[in-house]
């Protein structure tokens, strides 16, 4: 099917309503429309739909949303082509079906100019907008910013996006016109939190203004994102508390690519979170250790913790720039 | 200097380090909700790091043994959280136990050493919250054992939690409280009512008040009558020997069901501490006109289930439960009409219910609105709007309205519109005791009950109980799997109300 105006496609989609109130209506169920935002997800051709659909399926329960999936085609030109369909799920095993509003759009890079035309009018009336780039080649393309156009933020993953130096230099352009979100930052929430527990205790807090050494090991072949973030934000604490550290990034066998572990020391304070099995991490505060859960969170996890946070995070908005510059700087 | 690491966007609610000392530590209550519970919020990493649970008990085993029960009970009675191998042997790091009799106050003594062990071994701070799950009638001794011993103070802050029943009376609860307040100051006396953890309860406040358009419409202008029900279909399970010392007045009026009317009913509060909240309840609960005695047959109904044939089966009546007396006069229902005596809601009739062995579980706020002043369309069916607040088994509210039904002419039918709590929102609500325990870790009381809401929900149920005591009570006087006494119906049917078949 090709339904190319947004009037099509909205007309579609009430017709994917009818479909399915009818068929409720035979097994006497009904079925409820769910919608709190519009979820616009930009993405490669070549990025395979059939996970992001599932990551979209996965968050929609914690947040019903319109959501509409462009895959850009490379070069050339084409059609764009347009379908609409509805993910629905059984709540609690009985009742009404709760059904979200999905609208798979492809297109040629050519036609992203005409795009804004076609996908601002597709979003949900009266209710917030969230952008969520996994597209390399679209994150850099000026059009970006007219897609976004009334975004509340963008969300993308710079460990996916290519080197981390690169994109979090990237990154920090964009969020000069828009509020942006990394999953790669969301995915050190837990690490920082069991970081910041140890520091609620008030003779570590005394301490902070000595360390010397923050060092931060890592997975992968280079440092990924999440340890340049990790080092600017330990850091940031540190002269918070009055203090001046240095920095060292240290490579750890293991898969996938990130965080290993983290350690702050200096005179008197030994502060350290490491990974130690499955799911749990060992945190170390002096001579108190503590074993504890870290699980990995997946995809939706991470992006329903971005969804959660309207507009602008802070705390993400003053590390982005210091991350950017280790980048850079461990690059060079 | 505060902490520079952090997050208050990210990392959520910030739990101070502590222990909790769990008086009764392998009974019910504990096996069933408050180790599941705690177990939860260590997997959903709410618990701080230096934290420790201390069990305490007649039983005689040692902190492996209370770990193994404790593990054991969690597998049994954990709704969503099964123990998974690591994440149990980190929480249980933290498990210890202590067995001794309550009455030996050496066994205080011994506590008191082994909490100031794990204080140093977990880094809690010193921070205690006491958790009596025990009989009621031990409460008085147990909080005295931990004031003689010393805990009730030290390098942290000290908190008692307490579970309903309050007293049997309005004496016995100011006795009782006035026992605790020898020990404790009231802030760190939290009462706890799990009816108030519970979402979809809390989410009365969020509609009322986070909302422009209901609020207007929630006074005696347009509001015809409230009936509050809390039915279950089960009988005492195991109870009877408690049950039969209170039955439903005391058991469920006297605190969940008022409690939801004050929220139900309450002014909003200036904010949402938690004394603006109390105080907001508390002034609603003073506001409830007092029976007078001649008006307590007209305006109560007090019952007690028989036996039943339900589904094929026998059910037996309340006197043939397992603890019960066989000729007792405890009553398994009771209704009561109340009225709120001020500007809002004046003259608006709540009724309040509450039974065992009904047709169904089921908890919730039926709001009905007055009729329409004029019936301008023929055939009209007679079908005052309604608003519903379910609170379980399928949270959510519903508003009941007439719309045109399909086709020529214009006859009306009455619709529903849902709202769903646990399909709108995917994610998985919080047990109340999860709610209620984060709370009291974080100093957090405004979903606990205060002495003075409890003694002003006593002097409701005071004199009905009384009424109900010098009448001549002719139980049974319904059967298992009915919706209660007929003479409910004709309370309600003297104002020209009917209750509402959930």
């Amino acid at each position: 099917m090709s339904t190319t105006s947004p009037d099509r496609i909205l007309r579609e989609l009430a017709r994917v309503w009818t479909t399915l109130a009818e068929e409720g209506g035979v097994r006497g169920e009904g079925v409820l429309r769910s919608c709190t935002m519009t979820l616009l997800v930009l993405a490669d051709e070549t990025d395979d739909p059939s996970p992001i659909w599932e990551t979209l399926a996965a968050l929609m329960p914690q947040h019903p949303s319109r959501a509409i999936l462009v895959r850009f085609r490379a070069g050339g030109t084409g059609d764009t082509q347009a379908r609409v369909f509805a993910q629905c799920w059984l709540p609690t095993g009985r009742g009404r079906r709760i059904c979200c509003e999905q609208i798979e759009i492809t297109a040629s890079d050519a036609g992203l100019p005409d795009l804004p035309a076609l996908v601002l009018p597709l979003a949900a009336p009266d209710l917030p907008v969230l952008l969520w780039c996994r597209s390399p080649r679209i994150f850099q393309a000026p059009e970006l910013r007219l897609l976004a156009e009334g975004a509340r933020k963008i969300i993308v993953d710079t460990a996916a996006l290519g080197s981390a130096p690169g994109s979090l230099q990237a990154l920090l352009e964009r969020r000069n016109e828009l509020p942006v979100a990394d999953l790669a930052w969301t995915r050190l929430t837990r690490w920082r939190a069991l970081v910041s527990q140890a520091f609620d205790d008030p003779g570590n807090r005394e301490r902070l203004s000595a360390a010397s050494e923050v060092r931060v090991s890592y997975t992968g072949d280079a440092p990924p994102p999440e340890a340049f973030y990790m080092a600017a934000w330990l850091l940031d604490g540190v002269r918070r508390a009055g203090g001046d550290a240095h920095h060292t990034f240290e490579a750890a066998a293991g898969v996938p690519p990130g965080v290993r572990s983290v350690a702050l020391r200096g005179d008197g304070l030994d502060v350290a979170v490491g990974l130690s099995t499955r799911g749990c991490a060992d945190v170390r505060a002096g001579d108190a250790a503590q074993r504890t859960a870290i699980a990995r969170l997946p995809e939706h996890a991470l992006l329903a913790e971005e969804v959660r946070i309207p507009g602008r995070d802070p705390v993400f908005d003053r590390i982005l720039p210091s991350a950017a510059r280790l980048g850079v700087s461990s690059a060079s | 200097m505060e902490n520079p690491f952090q997050d208050p966007l990210r990392f959520g609610r910030r739990l101070p380090p502590c222990a909790i000392v769990i008086l009764g530590a392998t009974g019910d209550l504990s096996r069933r909700k408050l180790v599941p519970a705690l177990y939860r919020l260590f997997v959903d990493r709410q618990l701080p790091s230096g934290f420790a649970i201390l069990g305490t008990a007649r039983l005689a085993t040692n902190d492996d043994g209370f770990r193994e029960t404790m593990r054991e009970a969690l597998a049994r009675f954990s709704e969503d959280t099964p123990p998974d191998d690591s994440m149990w042997r980190a929480f249980a790091q933290g498990m210890f136990y202590l067995s001794g009799d309550m009455h030996d106050p050496e066994f205080y003594t011994r506590m008191a050493a082994r909490l100031e062990e794990i204080a140093t071994v977990r880094q809690t701070a010193g921070n205690v919250l006491f958790y009596l799950s025990t009989s009621p009638e031990h409460y008085e001794t147990a909080a005295q054992g931990i004031g003689a011993a010393g805990m009730n103070h030290g390098s942290g802050w000290r908190r008692i939690v307490v579970e309903k029943p309050f007293g049997r009376d309005l004496a016995s609860a100011r006795r009782l409280s006035a026992s605790l307040q020898e020990i404790f100051p009231e802030a760190a006396i939290y009462r706890i009512d799990h009816y108030l953890g519970k979402e979809t309860v809390q989410n009365i406040l969020a509609f009322r008040f986070g909302n422009g358009t209901f609020e207007p419409l929630w006074n005696r202008r347009y509001v015809e009558h409230v009936q509050i029900t809390a039915a279950e279909s089960i009988g005492v399970e195991g109870r009877g020997a408690y049950y039969d010392q209170y039955g439903a007045l005391r058991d469920m009026i006297q605190n969940h069901l008022l409690q939801v009317m004050a929220t139900v009913a309450m002014e909003p509060s200036s904010t949402f501490r938690a004394e603006a909240v109390r105080d907001e309840r508390a002034k609603l609960l003073r506001s409830i006109r007092i029976l007078q005695p001649e008006e307590v047959p007209d305006n109560s109904v007090a019952g007690q289930y028989g036996p039943a044939r339900i589904g094929g089966e026998d059910v037996p009546g309340y006197r043939q439960e397992r603890g019960v007396d066989a000729q007792s006069c405890t009553e398994t229902y009771a209704a009561l009409t109340l009225f709120a005596e001020n500007w809002r809601w004046a003259g608006v009739p709540f009724y309040l219910r509450t039974g065992k062995r009904m047709p169904r579980q089921v908890t919730e706020i039926a709001i009905q609105y007055r009729s329409a002043p004029l019936a301008i369309f023929n055939g009209e069916e007679t079908s005052p709007n309604l608003l519903v607040l379910r609170i379980q088994p399928e949270p959510g509210i519903s508003l009941k309205f007439l719309s045109k039904r399909p086709g020529t002419g214009m006859m009306l039918r009455p619709v529903s519109m849902d709202f769903n709590y646990g399909s709108s929102f995917g994610e998985r609500s919080p047990a109340a005791y999860e709610t209620l325990l984060l709370d009291a870790l974080e100093g957090d009381a405004t979903l606990y009950s205060r002495q003075d809401m409890v003694e002003a929900s006593w002097a409701v149920v005071e004199p009905v109980r009384q009424g109900w005591d010098a009448a001549a009570l002719t139980f049974p006087n319904y059967s298992a799997g009915s919706w209660g006494p007929a003479a409910a119906d004709a309370m309600l049917a003297r104002r020209g109300h009917a209750w509402r078949r959930p």
